[in-house]
């Protein structure tokens, strides 16, 4: 098992090995403590969650997954999660590369209005969505067209504002991080901007595409606040599993409340352990 | 070629797969007939009984119940700005009395009764009985906190009276948001004991409920609210009654531990048998029929002279609720009935054909031979029985008897023979000539005895007591109509004298207000 990283060969002939070895002996304090620090935090989430599972039993977990609801509150969490994160990563993309690529005036207002749903406490998040939907022209739109307002698609919504905040964080680094030199070659060798987006950067920022989407996704997953006000916690309609979680201990039931959050926790393991392997494997491909 | 394009179009079809998983998803309730769904925010500590109560309404009449679940106040800053939604349930009195003051609400109805208690670990292993075991110092405790949750405030204005509110605070191991959260702390075995609803304390097999004098005072009461904004009232109340109701929703609410209240009988569409005097006809008909629209029920009402009504009740029959003319003809058959609240105040009054050709000014005119007066019967009604106490009173009434020409059960028909000519004078309410006022003028009466009061009562016997008390919250919320035809309205104040404190306790109940 390698623990630490090859050292670093900076020159190889002013280096001898004995000297090398010696050097390698003293950086083994350091990677002592910086294991300890990571131990010491994957432990207590290690520990949180075996205390989540000293406090339910198999049975519960089988009692709470036999519910119908619960069922239901598990089949629209990934499905509204997953789509809130695909709409992230659409809209992402394009903020990133605009708050990467072009200076314009007020860019330092834009930078911190995207930051908004992130700073903002959740329970004003979904309080500020109330309350733009009682504007008349979106009263209308719900009255004939179709309601959103303690409906799915307001599940939908308040996960995707605060989710796709973060997208964007993920994008604009992603495309910072792109050499813009590449893109202007494509540009001078007759691509247009569209040209030079998509098939040269787009191709290149696919890894950090896939952070934002696992982020918005798991950022989705958690997401509570907004839910609880905007789309309300109605059993069998809006009812994601956080909600679940919420409702079972508002009337005590840990056990329940535990045993949905570790089918949470299981399912988001599981989920983000998939797409991390295919979407580095796919990256790697893409880069090559 | 372009593997971007091939991302995005995998994402695309990714996204237009699951719209399409939604819209196919079916929730858990779909079997249920695609009835308007009532939209019912609860709070969420009730989820126990309000969901099984949910669940066999939904099974016994297809009507979706779609219920949100949430803090109290929480749910309350909702319904101020979705403006929608039909019932809502709050954990406690305070949060329906601020949505009431917003006119928030139409209807309330007492579901059952809650007191402050400090909650423990079954078996009390730390033995606590008292606030004072609170402070020991092995007693760790957590509060409520008095400005988020309402067991927190309660407990508070109850600890500040006795004096250990300061001594509590300080002591406190932890204060948290809701009395769930307290609940939890204590369960999971964060704290030893904590100040909760005992209602709360019931829902958790691993609690028990210690009552202390210092918090008994702290009784609040669990109230339904029928929304204003409900675009169902009629099914939401209809749910709404069916949660109330003690052989239906309040049977739950018993079995998971909470201290019920009386309740309503249930029935689908509950039967109203009303008797009301001739005289509130105008001032009520109206009001009884949106009320009996809007309720889903069925009112039966027996307008007739009060010397009638009363004899029917003495021969056995037995109406839900009755109005009468006059104070007098409730206490006659008062056994039947809880206290009554005076409504609306009448004058008795002289009419007499426009312009008054006869001069007549005041009783003693009367007695005028040759002058053609009309009356109403003794025995058959409260006006006449009133007219017939007035004169004696007076000293006028063998000198009036005299000139009687005509004696009828009510008043109206007085006024339609002055009216015609066929009479010169009749004594009658101000609100029976009020109609004619073009034809007729009317003669103040200046005596103490020539004026009516007219009360509601409820009979004590009756399955609908809290839909009775909601109907008479809707006639005084229409009072302008007994003002529109000439009453005067005392408001509801009750003026007997021998109206006790249970009395008002009772109406207070029934309706929700002070009176």
């Amino acid at each position: 098992m390698v623990l630490t990283p090859e050292p670093m060969r900076l020159n190889e002939n002013d280096k001898d090995e004995a000297h090398l070895a010696f050097q390698q002996w003293l950086d083994i304090p350091f990677w002592i403590c910086l294991w300890i620090i990571a131990g010491a935090y994957i432990l207590l989430i290690a520990a949180m969650l075996l205390a989540d599972l000293s406090y339910t039993t198999p049975y519960d977990l089988i009692e709470s997954l036999k519910s119908e609801y619960i069922q239901y509150s598990i089949r629209l969490s990934l499905i509204s999660v997953t789509i809130s994160a695909i709409l992230s990563l659409w809209v992402a993309a394009p903020i990133g590369y605009i708050l990467s690529r072009v200076s314009f005036p007020g860019k330092n207002v834009v930078d911190a209005i995207l930051d908004i749903p992130i700073v903002l406490p959740p329970l004003v998040i979904g309080l500020s969505l109330l309350i733009l939907f009682q504007a008349p022209p979106i009263k209308w739109f719900e009255s004939t067209v179709f309601q959103i307002t303690y409906a799915i698609p307001s599940v939908i919504l308040a996960q995707f504002t605060v989710a796709c905040a973060f997208a964007v964080r993920t994008m604009r680094s992603t495309f910072d991080s792109i050499n813009p030199r590449q893109e202007e070659v494509a540009l001078t060798l007759g691509c247009s901007r569209w040209q030079a987006f998509s098939l040269v950067v787009l191709p290149e920022a696919r890894r950090g595409m896939f952070t934002a989407f696992t982020l918005a996704w798991a950022r989705a997953m958690g997401e509570f606040g907004p839910i609880l006000i905007f789309a309300g916690a109605t059993r069998g309609k809006t009812e994601v599993l956080p909600t679940t979680v919420f409702l079972e201990l508002s009337i005590g039931n840990i056990e329940a409340a535990l045993g949905v959050s570790i089918i949470m926790v299981a399912a988001a393991v599981l989920l983000l352990i998939v797409i991390r392997y295919y979407g580095l494997d796919y990256s790697k491909q893409g880069v090559a | 070629m372009n593997s971007t394009r091939n991302l995005f179009l995998l994402t695309l079809i990714v996204f237009i797969l699951l719209v399409a998983l939604l819209f196919w998803e079916t929730s858990p309730k779909s079997n249920i007939a695609d009835g308007q769904a009532i939209e019912f925010y609860c709070a969420a500590g009730m989820k126990a009984p309000i969901e099984r109560i949910g669940e066999a309404y939904e099974k016994e009449f297809g009507v979706p119940i779609q219920i949100q679940y949430g803090g109290s106040g929480t749910l309350l800053s909702n319904i101020k700005i979705a403006q929608r939604g039909d019932l809502y349930l709050a954990a406690d009195q305070t949060y329906i009395d601020i949505a009431k003051q917003e006119g928030l609400l139409q209807e309330t109805i007492p579901v059952a009764n809650i007191f402050p208690i400090i909650a423990v670990k079954k078996g009390n292993p730390k033995k606590i009985q008292s606030i004072r075991d609170l402070l020991r110092d092995d007693v760790s405790y957590s509060l409520a906190n008095p400005d988020a949750a309402s067991v927190g405030r309660t407990c508070k204005t109850l600890l500040e009276a006795s004096g250990h509110w300061a001594q509590i605070e300080t002591n406190a191991k932890v204060m948290k948001p809701t009395v769930n959260d307290v609940a939890n702390d204590v369960k999971l075995g964060a704290v030893d004991a904590g100040l909760i609803w005992d209602a709360v304390a019931a829902q958790y097999p691993e609690l028990e409920s210690i009552y202390i004098d210092e918090l008994n005072q702290g009784e609040m009461t669990i109230t339904l609210g029928v929304l204003s904004s409900s675009t169902i009232p009629t099914d939401a109340l209809r749910f709404a009654r069916y949660l109330t109701a003690r052989d239906k929703g309040l049977k739950i609410f018993e079995e998971s531990g909470y201290q019920i209240i009386d309740g309503d009988v249930w029935a689908v569409k509950p039967e109203i048998v009303f008797f009301s005097g001739t005289v509130n006809k105008p001032a009520i008909d109206q009001t009884i029929n949106a009320f009996a629209q809007r309720e889903g029920v069925a009112i039966d009402t027996v307008y007739n002279g009060c010397g009638i009504l009363v004899a029917q009740m003495k021969a056995g029959q037995r109406p839900d609720a009755y109005f009468a003319c006059d104070v007098s003809f409730v206490k006659q058959v008062g056994d039947l009935f809880l206290d009554y609240t005076s409504l609306a105040k009448t004058d008795i009054v002289i009419a007499v054909q426009k312009g008054n050709p006869k001069n007549i000014q005041s009783l003693d005119d009367l007695t005028q031979v040759g002058v053609k007066i009309g009356v109403c019967n003794e025995e058959q009604s409260a006006l006449g029985y009133l007219t017939m106490r007035l004169l004696k009173d007076a000293g006028v009434y063998e000198g009036v008897r005299r000139n009687v020409q005509s004696e009828v059960p009510v008043g109206p028909f007085l006024v339609n023979q002055t009216e015609t000519g066929s009479l010169d004078a009749c004594i009658v309410y101000a609100v029976n000539a009020h109609p004619a006022k073009d034809k007729l003028d009317v003669i103040k009466i200046e005596h103490p005895l020539a004026n009516a009061t007219q009360p509601f009562a409820v009979a004590e016997k009756s399955d609908h007591k809290y839909l009775l008390g909601r109907l008479l919250n809707s006639i005084r919320a229409h009072h302008d109509e007994f003002e529109r035809v000439g009453f005067d309205w005392l408001g509801g104040s009750t003026d007997n004298q021998n109206a006790d404190q249970w009395t008002k306790d009772k109406v207070k109940t029934l309706t929700g207000e002070e009176l």
